[in-house]
């Protein structure tokens, strides 16, 4: 089965740029996936979104959406997408109806109709419905010069999933929208993903958000640094370590470096073991010093992603990166 | 959060299928939003209305008093048509140039990666720069009756049937000038270096039958030269001061504004979408 999205040799030179924004990236996207597309600010990614979702023009390489080649037939890969963009694209003239109302005839899934209530019932309910479901209610109704940044983007986020998209990109969705619709959000696109099999295409800084990704892409300087599972990520960048303390501390160390672990005073002033292989409970099972602390670490995403970078700053380091898929 | 995998399903997704329907109702839509940005602006629809009246009362009945009477024909009419025109012809290039402002503030991208086509968009914004340029209009027959300019309401009907002709010609030469200017400072400028010359060089104030050398030259260069002649074409057919107010037969003034239209909408539609893509 052929991938929904599809990225070979991508590279994008901007007009009297010293060097490429994205310079011979290439990824494969399964139909279903929800893959995490990070990196720093500058590193890329908002070139790429744009020129996966057609509105940058690449400089050279080949993307296929859904099977259909960016170049030869844009339409289709309009027709197949949906986008919320990093910088709202929002009409502040009008309400935040109207301009989801402009955003479904735009895309041909109702015929525009002057005033609200001449549209279909069926916009009508699915406009209550997902106002609802990121929290603005009524407020869709008011002029969009009155909203918040967080209101616009939960607007944005309505209109995206209007249309129900094949592939949602989403650019830093979730920046400027409080916990709680933060939380609605993310419910509402799993319940998406499951019940339409949407692929999703994400950018974010808050990383936790990543987390749950299938796959997650690193994008440093242009260039891959990294993709993997998030798992694989961390496995391959930070050591899973237990956290121990005693009362008898040094007897604690001794013992633990009589079975070949490599104990380490850590930040907070405790004992670190890292491991490997191994389970830590394995690693527990024969301690017998009485413990007054004892903690597993399982390395967040966010750890090994900033791991990444560090190394990815140093020279020696370079061979980490172009293991695209 | 009440919706289920069920609705998610339920509702139809494909919507309008003819791919012609789809353009025309998108079409629809992007001139809709402009009637309505234009509605919620009062600052501006006072502006747009005031303007041509000030145009009209002070500069139009100045001529009117101290050069009308050496004209072999009643001025004020001629005046009031050439306004008609020009206030559908040149509030129709404002409004598609606002594209330029629209892409800086990031909504050019909401239209842009829609499954329609860059004439629809465009097509869209000329429709509905041309449907609220009408409001102004409103200042310009309210003058008749301020300066009592004798003209029938037929005359007068007659002249803003033409206002799709008028908006598609103006909206045109707006796209063709947003395909050369991306910068918003810019086309600020360059749209008053639009309007203002045409104003006076077309004729739509000043007669321009006698004009030669250079400045009979630059009205023949004007596009909305030609539009302006069509309105009054129409105005005084089979009336004998055409043979004074009119330059060219209406169907040359047809011709060269359609002309103007395809070359204008052809090359600004390509270079506005280029310039938006090529960064």
């Amino acid at each position: 089965m052929d991938p929904t999205i599809q990225v070979e040799h991508l590279v994008k030179r901007y007009k009297k740029a010293a060097t490429p924004a994205v310079d011979d990236i290439g990824f494969e996207v399964g139909a279903g996936e929800l893959f995490a597309f990070l990196g720093p600010n500058g590193a890329g990614k908002t070139t790429t979104i744009s020129i996966l979702t057609t509105t940058l023009a690449k400089t050279s390489g080949i993307v296929r959406i859904d099977g259909h080649d960016l170049d030869r037939d844009p339409t289709a890969v309009r027709r197949r997408i949906g986008i919320i963009f990093q910088n709202p694209s929002v009409d502040l003239h009008l309400s935040g109806e109207e301009n989801i109302r402009l955003h479904v005839a735009l895309y041909g899934l109702y015929a525009y109709r002057p005033f609200y209530r001449a549209m279909p019932a069926d916009y009508r309910n699915r406009i209550e419905e997902l106002a609802e479901v990121v929290g603005l209610r009524d407020d869709v109704f008011r002029p969009l010069k009155t909203f918040s940044g967080g209101m616009k983007r939960k607007l944005e986020i309505i209109r995206s999933l209007m249309h129900r998209p094949g592939v949602l990109f989403l650019d830093e969705p979730t920046s400027g929208l409080d916990p709680v619709s933060r939380h609605s959000l993310w419910q509402y696109l799993r319940r998406v993903r499951a019940a339409d099999g949407t692929t999703i295409f994400l950018t974010t800084h808050y990383l936790e958000e990543a987390e749950e990704a299938d796959r997650v892409c690193v994008i440093d300087h242009g260039r891959i640094a990294t993709i993997g599972t998030p798992d694989e990520l961390k496995a391959d960048l930070l050591e899973r370590s237990i956290v121990l303390d005693a009362v008898d501390r040094p007897a604690l160390i001794a013992e633990l470096r009589s079975f070949g672990a490599s104990p380490s005073i850590d930040d907070g002033g405790l004992i670190r073991v890292p491991y490997s292989g191994a389970t830590a409970q394995s690693l527990v099972a024969r301690v017998t010093t009485p413990l007054t602390v004892l903690r597993v670490h399982d390395p967040s995403l966010e750890e090994a992603y900033v791991a990444l970078l560090r190394l990815d700053e140093e020279p020696e380091t370079r061979g980490l990166q172009g293991s695209a898929a | 959060m009440t919706t289920t995998a069920a609705t998610v399903r339920s509702t139809d997704r494909s919507g309008i299928r003819s791919r012609f329907a789809r353009e025309a109702n998108a079409t629809f839509a992007i001139a809709w939003r402009e009637v309505l940005r234009a509605i919620k602006s009062p600052s501006s629809i006072a502006f747009t209305v005031i303007f041509p009246v000030i145009f009209m009362g002070v500069l139009g009945g100045s001529i009117s008093q101290n050069l009308g009477s050496a004209l072999p024909y009643a001025y004020l009419p001629f005046m009031l048509i050439g306004m008609v025109a020009n206030t559908l012809y040149q509030g129709t290039i404002v409004g598609v140039t606002n594209l330029v402002e629209e892409r800086e503030n990031d909504f050019t991208a909401e239209l842009f990666v829609a499954p329609i086509s860059r004439y629809a968009v465009l097509l869209g914004k000329i429709v509905g720069s041309g449907i609220a340029s009408l409001i102004s209009l409103v200042g310009i027959v309210a003058m008749i009756f301020v300066m009592q300019i004798p003209m029938s309401f037929g005359d007068l009907l007659r002249v803003i049937a033409l206002a799709p002709i008028l908006a598609l010609a103006g909206g045109s030469l707006g796209v063709f000038f947003i395909g050369f200017v991306q910068d918003p400072k810019t086309a600020g400028a360059g749209v008053a270096l639009l309007v203002f010359p045409q104003i006076f060089l077309s004729g739509a104030l000043i007669p321009t039958a006698g004009s030669t050398g250079i400045l009979g030259v630059l009205a023949h260069l004007m596009p909305m030269t030609y539009s302006i002649d069509l309105a009054r074409n129409i105005f005084y057919a089979g009336k004998p001061e055409a043979a004074f107010t009119v330059l060219n037969s209406p169907w040359l003034d047809l011709a060269v504004t359609v002309g103007f239209f395809l070359v204008f909408t052809v090359v600004g539609t390509y270079m506005f979408v280029r310039a938006d893509r090529n960064r």
